[in-house]
């Protein structure tokens, strides 16, 4: 079987290289295979671990049946590649890769019934599937070769997966997945019943069984020499072969036989009669299979000595003469270019070989004596001798493959009257050889049945044979079976020679509604209702999507609330009654900016919300958060009106009032139960907080800011994170504004002095003499005149470096009082700011002639490497080491590595506003200058 | 016992996006030679942790020498280092995939030089939320991935983007500020933000308020890891952005939000009482993502339902609460981070072959270029759980994981599992036969304009043979995934070993609170 993979491997490669003939060497692979197996004979077991936790083992075991299933499936194997070298030209278009996946499929066919392990069965099932899959769709530029591969893989999966199920609560429930220990002793209870039953749907559905037959027909799309392997000897028989392998077992089981027998009855009949009515020859035998392999289920599923016996031989007659027969067809096929028996005329003289060949295939499929078929059929009919209604059914059955096999000769051969002979160029050796091999295998399979006859009764002495069971041979005397063999040949070939009355009662009962319309059906409502189901959740409105998520979060966390009412513990509504004035401050403020039309408006009210929470913490003894949200929100606000201007001053009013109204009602209910969850939460507390430890730890730490200590060096992690967050945030900014254009540093000098100018307005022209010989800021030149104002250039002239040194010292003072990297930051872009707003663009970048992404990209450089350098030193990442150095002019220095590490957070929230400055500010000034628009200056 | 390697996949990163934005857009060769090293390095940091954790139990570090609770503790066990061996690898390839299209577009994903930075930052916050002990930690871990990820989804700015990027970020800031109230609820609660002390603590609270926190958190990890209802903005915002970053986002971003949803129900709230809702919601999420993949005609958009669909597969294993049932859903997670993001960059080659994700517009491409057909159908049978490949033994997990469980739930699950699988098949199905088999003549012969892209710029979209990077990473990482198959045995009985673990909850605890 590895041989088979490897191969598979090479075929692709052989095949571009020696074109089709490369096939004949590839055969070599599973003839030997064969030849092994023969030779081996006896049973041998090889176990290798693979997923051990799952119980899933590659377990291969040799006995009887999988000898037989090997020499079937790699027996054909070669034949079938054989004759691959006659039918394809070297041309073919994905020749190379239908070589590999043939063998493959060979390869996965092989390990299916080697395999001794119920998941690696499955395994190898799949397998199959897969490559059968692509295989029927080799004609891939024709729809339906597209849409028969897929209904073959959707069918046989699902009946698949419904297997692995079973195949699981067999296992379990055996606590072993080994398939020969669970037939020695098998499971039972109510899991494995229903297991057994999805393992049924499995088998039924890979055997192409009523109601899952129609994705056989259906996969004739694929060139003949597939349809001759997979769907007449070796794919098809796998769920054929599972029933085999397990009915020892499970047959006993109730409904087990009750559901081989009754839908195998089924196919057999439903089959055999849709077989009649065909006209393509290879559809003709499709249905033949269909019935063929009915008539299998019956006979291995059942689970006496008798049937056992019959089953396994009448299996390898059919695989016999059903290969032969498709290679047949596609030697026809092959030399006229057509199947159509309509069109078919007198090939009997045109290609005698092929048609001795046929003929004899097809006597064998309809049980003429002395062949296999005629064999295996007298062995089927003597093993229900005691069920007269299974008897009867399976002898109608027969009739009708007697008269489709009859109407196969005279489709394929007849000289019909009226019809010119049908010109044929004949087969070479390549495509005959291994039809005439298959045809003396068919007779011998008839000739000396007592041969095989031992090996096959290996397999079927898992039953007790009955008193008066027969071994198989040509002749068992005058016998019940004899007469209905007889009766079956005549009652058939009436039916033949009637057929024109025949096919007009088929078309009076040819029902409306068949599996096939059903399927297509089934199909079509689930792409509906996809669509429909996709529809109603996928609305593509970001609205619709946050009330999913609201209404979530009412519906879980919230009636997890209510159910804990009524809550205990008490209320305390305030510490300070200023509290209460802030708190309502800020909801007055929350419910304004909901109200406001105006866009400006809005973001002020949002602004006050933010302030009062600042205040809110200054109320609650945290000055230092207090500093920090206020610089946050000054930025914010900043930046917001700078973005402002490319917008339009109102909201756009899209909302209908009823959704103004629901969200609402989620805005108020969400509001009620985060409170209520506050509440709660709050009054479960019953251990001390983590904090309290924090003015210990400081302390230790070198520091009386807590809230700094904790930024710095208890939390650094955390704001290592967060610093990375502030970076990459004003990143994406500068990127979705500046998008392809690269950032370039405006140089004073190139300005057209018209920055902010007024389009329309006629800047008006200070004479030459009232220029000022030193202005205070120099970018400010560059501004349009109209726009400048003094009283801010010397504002932001004066105020700009005080506020750079009172950034620094809240830097450096962080560790013991309110300040730390943060807020120092804050305020040294708040500088910044100011000469932006003061002089334009050319102002900031004289200010701080920097590149974008430079200032944090060193900031988080410097956070890092104190990261790595505590890792470095003691083993601990942001372990804090103190520096103390005695300089001469400054004498002690006490610095420990936490201030490294703010001033890198320091350089990262500068650089966040410069470039946010730069982005929203000078970006945007130039886009609008460029588009001629009027600018709003804050 | 303080692991020197802990911190350094969230560390190097960050370092290496630092000095990246410091240097500006400068020697660019030098710069993506860092990149690589820097994750190469993280994947050997993260091969020696699964190595660690499995030997030596859970591996910490607590940054600044401050014990938990005062400081933040990070942890990796099994679980951890697990998934970020699997995702350093998918990261790894990524970005060679990515630098590989960069330098065939001239840059067409890299304006400004802040793919790369975002792109490390991502990294490092990835690496962050499997490692931390400290909820809010795990907090600022999101933040950073979610930044960078906004950053990362509207790069370019292209309309289509900054609509997706919309949608993308606001729930993700909604969703972030569900996990933030979640945080603070818990803190007031407790007194403690350190995970093991939560899970000590926890345990003492009244039933309803540990219900309503753990609601909590898990609408916000919900809301992360695409969990129906609350999944509906994943497939309207992942396929607009380019595909290694779609690519990088499905494979990575939810089961960031999967991860946490592990790691806070069965350390925090062992033996839960909300199995029932779980599997609903996964059993809804496999439906309702397949039911949508089925419906769409767009290679992208369809893998970004399936997405969805499989989380369903690891919320399954996750409500069912049992050793088994975690195992597989931890093993779901590494198989299923590799294959939808080797999914997500075949189809960028497939894009740049074709012209277009549409299958509309694709045909006869298994004849075009067999590669790419070996590329796709590889990882798409493996995605549909087709055996041997890991999709099959992550689906065998969780089905056994079901069969033992045995309850009616549990067994309907595992139907629902069967047949999401089958839909799965059927819809990967779809686009083979229609993308790769079918009409040859509709995509355009290498080197012929198709169209030209609306909006800024006006790139003419060329149809052209993919650079060998991007195809070999491709390959390397469909190596990779097969490989789960030939190491299932021990891969298997890690995951194991993982789940128990997380049920046992002692090692992890003591681990941080000796």
């Amino acid at each position: 079987m590895l041989a088979h993979f490897v191969a598979a491997v090479v075929a692709p490669v052989a095949v571009r290289r020696l074109g089709a003939r490369a096939f004949w060497l590839i055969a070599a692979v599973p003839a030997a295979v064969t030849g092994w197996a023969v030779v081996t004979r006896g049973s041998r077991t090889e176990v290798f671990s693979w997923v051990p936790g799952y119980q899933l083992d590659l377990a291969f075991r040799m006995d009887a049946l999988a000898l037989l299933m090997v020499v079937v499936v790699a027996g054909v194997g070669a034949l079938v590649l054989v004759y691959c070298g006659g039918y394809f030209n070297s041309g073919d278009v994905g020749l190379p890769g239908f070589a590999g996946m043939f063998v493959a499929f060979a390869g996965a066919m092989l390990g299916l019934v080697l395999a001794d392990d119920l998941v690696l069965l499955y395994v190898f099932w799949e397998l199959t599937t897969v490559f059968s899959y692509l295989l029927i769709g080799f004609h891939a530029e024709e729809r339906n070769s597209r849409r028969a591969a897929m209904t073959a893989i959707v069918v046989t999966t699902f009946g698949g997966l419904a297997m692995l199920v079973g195949l699981i609560m067999i296992g379990l429930a055996a606590g072993t997945f080994r398939i020969s220990e669970i037939i020695a002793r098998p499971p039972s209870g109510a899991t494995v019943t229903a297991g057994l039953v999805l393992v049924l749907v499995g088998a039924l559905s890979k055997s192409a069984l009523i109601p899952f037959h129609f994705w056989l027909p259906g996969a004739m799309a694929a060139p003949t020499p597939v349809s001759a392997y997979l769907h007449a000897a070796a794919m098809v028989k796998a769920g054929v072969y599972l029933v085999a392998r397990l009915s020892p077992a499970f047959a006993d089981v109730s409904p087990w036989r009750t559901i081989t027998v009754v839908f195998g009855l089924a196919t057999m009949i439903i089959g055999g009669w849709r077989a009649m009515r065909q006209y393509d020859l290879k559809l003709l035998l499709a249905f033949g299979t269909v019935s063929q392999l009915g008539f299998l289920v019956v006979m291995v599923g059942v689970g006496t000595w008798a049937a056992a016996l019959a089953g396994v031989y009448t299996l390898l007659t059919h695989a016999a003469f059903k290969a032969a027969s498709f290679m047949v067809v596609g030697i026809i096929d092959h030399g006229t270019g057509t199947r159509d028996l309509r069109k078919l005329s007198g090939l009997r003289s045109a290609a005698p070989v092929t048609c001795v060949c046929g003929v004899i295939a097809a006597a064998s499929m309809a049980g003429l004596p002395p062949l296999g078929g005629f064999v295996s059929k007298e062995a089927d009919f003597a093993a229900f001798t005691d069920d007269p209604v299974v008897l009867a059914v399976l002898v109608l059955g027969s009739i009708l493959t007697v008269a489709y096999s009859a109407r196969f000769v005279w489709g394929a051969f007849a000289v019909k009257p009226g019809r010119e002979p049908t010109v044929m160029h004949g087969p070479g050796v390549s495509l005959s050889a291994p039809v005439v091999v298959l045809t003396v295998a068919t007779v011998l399979l008839g000739l000396a049945a007592p041969v095989f006859d031992p090996i096959v009764a290996r397999y079927a002495n898992a039953y007790p044979p009955g008193p008066d069971d027969e071994h198989l041979a040509l002749w068992h005397g005058f016998t019940l079976p004899l007469g209905l063999s007889a009766l079956v040949l005549l009652a058939g070939a009436a039916l033949f020679v009637a057929r024109g009355a025949v096919s007009r009662v088929q078309a009076v009962l040819h029902p409306h509604l068949d599996a096939e319309r059903t399927y297509r059906l089934i199909m079509h409502g689930l792409d509906r209702a996809a669509d429909q189901a996709t529809r109603f959740t996928q609305r593509g409105s970001l609205p619709v999507y946050l009330r999913f998520i609201l209404f979530a979060l009412l519906m879980m966390p919230g009636s997890a609330l209510l159910a804990g009412l009524p809550w205990g513990g008490a209320v305390r509504l305030w510490d300070v009654p200023a509290e209460a004035v802030v708190a309502g401050l800020i909801c007055v403020a929350a419910l304004a900016t909901v109200n406001q039309t105006w866009r400006l408006a809005a973001v002020m009210c949002a602004g006050v919300t933010g302030v009062g929470t600042a205040t809110m913490f200054v109320l609650h003894g945290a000055p230092d958060l207090g500093l920090t949200q206020f610089l946050t929100e000054t930025v914010t606000l900043v930046a917001f009106v700078l973005v402002l201007r490319r917008l339009p001053p109102k909201f756009v009013e899209r909302q209908v009032e009823g959704i103004r109204r629901l969200n609402a009602v989620f805005a108020a209910a969400v509001g009620l139960l985060v409170a209520g969850m506050a509440y709660v939460a709050v009054n479960a507390r019953t251990a001390p907080p983590a904090s309290a430890g924090y003015p210990e730890a400081a302390i230790e730490a070198g520091g009386h800011n807590i809230v700094n200590i904790g930024l710095v060096d208890l939390r650094a992690w955390d704001t290592m994170g967060e610093s990375s967050v502030l970076l990459i945030a004003a990143a994406g900014v500068i990127g979705l504004i500046y998008l392809r254009r690269t950032p370039t540093m405006p140089r004073a000098g190139e300005s057209s002095g018209e920055v902010w100018a007024r389009p329309g307005v006629p800047s008006f022209e200070e004479p030459e003499a009232a220029r000022p010989a030193a202005t205070w800021l120099r970018g400010s030149e560059t501004l349009s005149a109209e726009r400048r104002s003094i009283v801010f250039e010397v504002t932001a002239w004066t105020v700009f470096h005080p506020m750079l040194v009172l950034s620094l010292f809240l830097l450096f003072s962080g560790h013991g009082t309110p300040g730390g990297g943060f807020a120092a930051g804050l305020v040294a872009g708040l500088a910044l700011t100011m000469r932006y707003l003061a002089g334009g663009r050319y102002e900031l970048a004289d200010a701080l002639p920097l590149g974008p992404g430079v200032c944090q990209g060193a900031g988080l450089t410097v956070i890092t490497v104190t990261g790595l350098t505590g890792l470095l030193i003691s083993g601990e990442v942001f372990r804090e080491t103190v520096l103390d150095w005695r300089l001469p002019v400054l004498g002690e220095i006490h610095f420990p590595t936490s201030t490294i590490f703010d001033i890198g957070v320091y350089l990262v929230v500068i650089g966040v506003v410069l470039d946010f400055l730069r982005a929203m500010g000078g970006e945007l000034d130039r886009q609008v200058e460029e588009e001629g628009e009027e600018v709003i200056t804050a | 016992m303080n692991n020197v390697l802990v911190p350094l996949p969230v560390v190097l990163p960050l370092l290496a996006a630092g000095v990246r934005l410091a240097l500006g857009p400068r020697i660019t060769r030098v710069q993506r030679g860092i990149s690589v090293a820097v994750l190469l390095s993280i994947v050997v940091i993260a091969a020696v942790l699964v190595y660690q954790t499995d030997r030596y139990g859970p591996q910490t570090m607590d940054p600044g020498g401050w014990p938990a609770p005062i400081g933040v503790m990070l942890v990796v066990d099994r679980l951890s280092a697990l998934i970020l061996l699997v995702s350093s690898v998918i990261v790894l390839a990524v970005i060679v995939y990515a630098i590989g299209q960069g330098a065939a577009d001239n840059d067409e994903v890299t304006p400004l030089a802040i793919f790369h930075p975002a792109y490390l930052i991502l990294v490092a916050g990835v690496a962050d939320t499997f490692m931390a002990g400290d909820l809010f930690n795990l907090y600022v871990g999101f933040e950073i991935l979610l930044t960078a990820s906004y950053v990362l989804i509207t790069i370019g700015g292209t309309g289509a983007r900054v609509r997706a990027g919309m949608t993308y970020i606001v729930v993700s800031l909604l969703s972030s500020v569900v996990f933030l109230l979640a945080i603070g609820l818990c803190y007031a609660a407790t007194g403690t933000l350190t995970m093991a002390q939560l899970a000590v603590r926890l345990d003492a609270l009244p039933d309803d308020v540990r219900l309503v926190l753990q609601l909590a958190l898990l609408v916000g990890f919900g809301i992360k890891a695409a969990v129906f209802p609350l999944s509906a903005w994943l497939p309207d915002s992942y396929p607009t952005t380019p595909a290694p970053i779609t690519a990088l986002f499905a494979g990575l971003l939810t089961k960031v939000g999967v991860y946490a949803m592990i790691r806070t129900q069965t350390l925090l709230f062992p033996g839960s009482n909300l199995t029932t809702l779980l599997l609903v919601a996964a059993a809804l999420t496999m439906l309702v993502g397949i039911l949508g993949a089925v419906a769409q005609t767009d290679i992208k958009r369809l893998l970004s339902f399936t997405l969805v669909s499989h989380i369903g597969f690891m919320v399954f294993g996750i409500g069912l609460a049992s050793r088994a049932g975690l195992a597989g859903a931890i093993f779901y997670v590494a198989h299923h981070i590799t294959v939808q993001t080797t999914l997500f960059l075949v189809t960028g080659l497939v894009e740049r072959r074709g012209g277009s994700t549409s299958i509309e517009r694709l045909g006869g491409l298994a004849r075009l270029s067999p590669l790419l057909a070996v590329l796709f159908f590889i990882p798409a049978m493996n995605l549909a759980g087709i055996p041997p490949l890991s999709g099959f033994l992550g689906k065998l997990g969780l089905l056994r994981a079901g069969v033992e469980a045995g309850t009616p739930l549990a067994y309907t699950l595992v139907g629902v599992s069967v047949l999401t699988s089958l839909l799965t098949l059927y819809a990967v199905c779809w686009v083979w036969n229609r993308a790769f088999w079918g009409d040859r003549s509709k995509v355009p012969e290498p080197g012929q304009i198709i169209r030209t892209r609306e909006g800024l710029g006006g790139t003419a979209i060329v149809a052209a043979a993919y650079p060998g990077s991007m195809a070999g990473t491709t390959l390397a990482l469909v190596g990779f995934a097969t490989a789960f198959t030939v190491v299932a045995g021990p891969l298997v009985t890690y995951t194991d070993r993982a789940a128990a673990e997380l049920l046992e909850r002692t090692p992890y605890v003591t681990a941080v609170l000796p």
